[in-house]
């Protein structure tokens, strides 16, 4: 039996790779598993190599990486494309279609070689049982599901769904190709069962959902009613989402020219008093930040997604990567800060989405949102979102009293001066990328500019001491700690399990919020720690530098990063955790010379 | 221009009510600002009187108008004005004009720009916003040179015209605003210069009253940096003011292409003018068909109906 699967299906553009994965992630997530599938692709719009990882649990799944417990190649040359997003091991079940002539025991894998292999006339069942070699995917689907155990009706529920449109000769077709799969793993058995236990919450409540489609309800829930974007992969689906859905609420999407234009618009709609939000990639957010400068300096509300994919320049557009914090927290002229936020994952995204508006709102400032490739395009099962455990917060407006000689920039307390909007009589004042005085008036004077800076800076200092936006799991006071950010904090804190179970002692902090920087959340958390990892993916580490920019922390604390595209996989943080083990044990017997 | 602008307060705006309780009009003193830091003689004077004079015409209140610049020294503009305003970004007013549009249908939104900030950095800007029929009227003041960097080479400069980045005269060939509206799709393409103040007036009035992109191409003497540069179209200095001829038809999209065609000075006036759906109404009828499928619900409901659509 099996507790955790974690499937890999490649082959090319057409061999309807991604909707075999989709049929076993619904009826998988149908039957109350949980699960996660991630898509890859090559750069090319059409045809190219395609592949999709699975990975179903009986317990909630943490990050989709790990090398395959099943492979299914329809050719190996795009298979073999696709290098470490899909591991083979010696443990790994490989199925592969037997029209590529390949013999089982002559694998095109380098360095492995797999002790359960099955070739399968995949393209040959589809054409015969379905009439159309279309069917591949559903043949598969088949195979899988008699090997592995997802059951035989939720599978049919969903393939009679998908095709009910196309009429009855196309769903027994397909019924058929399906049955065909399933008959085949009923005449070839496994030797050693590895059907998934029975999923500990029967029947399906859970969303099936991807982090675009999420970000974006949680936008419409957050009460913005204004996009202003330009395509780019991967972050289009959240436009896509909220031109289906904003009009419903009194919004607008605006596909501008270019993405100079989106967040202009989206900067005069909440001047105008709306919630507003843009959405972007990395060489959008190149563009946008002149104006997200001035968004900052004239205190306007909004946010700003950036899904990021590698770069620089054009990059990788399809591949996953942190690479953008420094752009995201530095990128603009001038003294200037605003809120970097990344969410974790699909069900993280919600609430991280919600706060950046909160966020914006309140401290009338742009927020960025950092998320990446694989949580904007990943589906997974997400617990029914209960809106009501959240709060909204809209942008503290002017009384009628305020209106009376109203100061647009007043110096608070707080920082935080009440702003209007066209439309209230007395609150009018001049929006503008000039530096001004309290009333919104321009000003070259040094003492007024070094006023309203401070205040700018100053008005953040709450938000630094939001430890709910951190979460730390494992022993508080272990000697080994562990910082890790969005889809990467998936793979450490499965790290941590696997650690926890051989009894390290070992813990893990995870931050939304990025920037600015928590100085003493990470202060507090690296007291006791003797070794300390940092965990993302980019080549230059980017949190651990930023991070370094402002705390302390010993030098035995290291980065463990690599460039995007890169999976990091849970065994190997263990390793280097294990390892840290080991060089605290040998520290302790002789003091070593402090390292630098 | 190296006067900095002044730190004066803002005036607020009160509302006043006549006897009958009916609300009057802005008086000038409501309307202005700070005392504008153009050079003396600049052409943008006119154009801010006349706007001004439009609104205490029109009787437009602060409330229901913006005023919306990008960077140079036409771009200072809504500094003078006393409303809700936006000195944006250079090349960029008609992004956030296009945000304030679509999100407020109730203000009325006016730009405010130069040759440089509309047509070059800003020119897929105009062409875009032109081309969606966004509910705006754009007025650029055009010099036909950078005057806030003090005499570069503009979109608009004509052949041979010496600035600091062409000594020599420029090589470049100058765009047609007008044209270029028109092949672009603005519903309202109209010419004036600041030197003709009725002719300023009636042509802002007629775009405010457009419902649609509405453009005015306003030639505004720069002083300091391109004197003379309109002398030809100004009677008062032996030039000739001619209007757009009374036969023709303004809907016509072929002759009022040909009419903005004309060598300089040309004709002046209502160039063209259409009347079709903007994507302003557009939008409402989208709003208005979505909402009436989820009447009486609240928008929890709504997403509910989205979240149930995901499992
Ligand atoms: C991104 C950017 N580039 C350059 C400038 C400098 N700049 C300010 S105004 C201007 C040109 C202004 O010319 P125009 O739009 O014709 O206005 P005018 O001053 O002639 O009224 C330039 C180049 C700037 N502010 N921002
Ligand atoms: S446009 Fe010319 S005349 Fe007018 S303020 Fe600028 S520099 Fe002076
Ligand atoms: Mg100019």
């Amino acid at each position: 039996m099996s507790e955790d699967l974690i499937i890999g299906i490649a082959g090319s553009g057409g061999d309807g790779v991604i909707s075999a994965g989709e049929s076993l992630l619904t009826a998988a997530a149908l039957e109350g598993y949980h699960c996660v599938m991630t898509k890859s692709f090559g750069s090319q719009i059409r045809g190219g190599e395609a592949s999709c990882r699975l990975r179903l649990a009986t317990q909630p799944v943490l990050n989709p990486n790990g090398p395959l417990d099943v492979a299914v190649a329809l050719n190996w040359d795009d298979f073999k494309k696709f290098g470490a997003e899909l591991p083979v091991e010696s443990a790994t079940i490989v199925i592969y279609e037997s029209n590529t002539g390949v013999a089982p025991d002559k694998l095109p894998l380098q360095g492995v070689k797999p002790a359960v292999v099955f070739s399968v006339p995949i393209t040959a069942m589809a054409a015969e049982h379905a009439g159309t070699d279309k069917a591949k995917n559903i043949v598969i689907a088949g195979l899988l599901a008699g090997w592995f155990g997802i059951g035989r009706e939720s599978m049919l529920a969903g393939i009679r769904k998908k095709f009910a449109k196309k009429g009855t000769t196309i769903v027994e077709g397909n019924v058929r190709a399906f049955q065909a799969g399933l008959d085949f793993t009923v005449a070839n058995p496994l030797k050693e069962d590895r059907k998934l236990s029975a999923p500990q919450s029967g029947g399906q409540t859970k969303l099936l959902t991807d982090g675009n489609d999420m970000c974006a309800a949680a936008a419409i829930f957050a009460g913005c009613t204004f996009f202003g974007g330009y395509p780019i992969t991967p972050s289009t689906e959240i436009m896509q989402f909220l031109d289906r859905e904003i009009w419903k609420y009194g919004g607008t999407v605006l596909q501008a020219e270019d993405e100079i234009a989106g967040v202009g618009a989206v900067v005069g709609a909440s001047f105008a008093g709306k919630k507003s939000m843009t959405a972007t990639s990395g060489p959008g957010m190149s563009l946008k930040t002149e104006i997200l400068g001035l968004a900052s300096l004239a205190e306007l509300p909004l946010v700003c997604v950036n899904v990021m994919r590698g770069g620089p320049s054009t990059g990788m557009p399809t591949k996953a990567e942190q690479s953008d914090l420094f752009q995201a927290a530095f990128s603009a002229h001038g003294d200037c800060l605003r809120p970097v936020l990344a969410p974790t994952s699909v069900a993280d995204i919600f609430g991280v989405t919600v706060e950046a508006f909160n966020l914006a709102e309140y401290y009338q400032t742009p927020v960025i949102v950092l998320s990446d490739q694989e949580i904007a395009q990943r589906k997974e099962t997400v617990d029914p979102i209960d809106t009501s455990k959240f709060q909204i917060i809209e942008r503290r407006r002017p009384t009628g009293q305020e209106l009376v000689n109203y100061t647009r920039f007043k110096i608070t307390e707080s920082g935080i001066s009440p702003i209007s909007h066209p439309g209230m009589v007395g609150g009018n004042y001049l929006c503008a990328g000039i530096e001004h005085n309290e009333q919104g008036r321009p000003t070259a004077s040094g003492e007024m500019h070094a006023r309203m800076n401070e205040k700018r800076f100053n008005k953040f200092n709450p938000l630094k001491n939001r430890r709910d936006l951190f979460t730390i799991e494992g022993d508080p006071e272990a000697p080994i700690g562990m910082v890790s950010w969005g889809s990467v904090a998936g793979v450490a804190q499965e790290a941590l399990r696997l650690a926890q179970a051989e009894g390290l002692q070992v813990k893990l902090l995870v931050p939304r919020l990025l920037y600015p920087v928590a100085e003493t959340v990470y202060q507090d958390f690296f007291a006791s720690v003797q070794r300390g990892l940092f965990i993302e993916q980019s080549y230059q580490a980017q949190l651990y530098r930023l991070v370094r920019m402002y705390v302390d922390f010993p030098a035995v604390v290291k980065p463990f990063a690599k460039s995007g595209s890169n999976p990091i996989l849970p065994s190997e943080v263990l390793d280097r955790l294990r390892e840290m083990v080991v060089a605290i044990q040998s520290s302790q017997q002789q003091p070593e010379a402090v390292e630098n | 221009m190296s006067q900095t602008l002044s730190e004066k307060p803002i005036v607020p705006a009160v509302v006043t009510e006549t006897a009958t309780g009916e609300r009057k009009g802005l008086t000038k003193k409501e309307i202005a600002a700070d005392h504008p830091t153009w050079c003396p003689g600049c052409g943008d004077f006119s154009v801010l009187a006349l706007y001004f004079k439009l609104i205490e015409k029109r009787k437009l209140w602060h409330e229901k108008i913006t005023t919306i610049s990008g960077i140079g020294c036409s771009s200072r503009f809504p500094y003078f004005v006393q409303a809700h305003g936006a000195h944006f970004i250079h090349g960029r007013a008609l992004p956030f004009a296009s945000g304030v549009s679509l999100s407020r249908p109730d203000l009325h939104v006016f730009a405010f720009s130069g040759d440089g900030d509309a047509f070059s950095i800003g020119g897929n800007h105009f062409t875009h916003t032109a081309r969606k029929n966004i509910k705006m009227t754009l007025v650029v003041m055009d010099n036909q040179v950078y005057g806030l960097t003090k005499k570069q080479t503009s979109p608009t400069s004509p052949l041979g015209f010496k600035s600091k980045t062409d000594i020599w005269g420029a090589v470049d060939y100058p765009i047609n605003p007008a044209k270029q509206a028109i092949s672009v799709g603005a519903s309202f393409v109209a010419r004036t210069s600041a030197t003709n103040p009725n002719h300023v007036l009636a042509m802002m009035e007629a775009a405010m009253d457009h419902d649609g992109f509405s453009f005015v191409h306003c030639l505004s003497e720069c002083v300091e940096f391109y004197d003379g540069a309109f002398d030809a179209a100004n009677p008062r200095k032996g030039g000739v003011f001619n209007e757009v001829p009374k036969t023709h038809d303004v809907t016509d999209e072929f002759a009022a292409y040909k009419l903005a065609s004309a060598d300089f000075p040309g004709n002046f006036g209502v160039l063209y003018k259409v009347n079709k759906p903007t994507k302003n109404a557009r939008e409402a009828e989208i709003n208005a068909s979505f909402q009436s499928k989820f009447t009486g619900q609240k928008d929890w409901q709504i997403l509910q109906k989205t979240f149930d659509r995901m499992k």
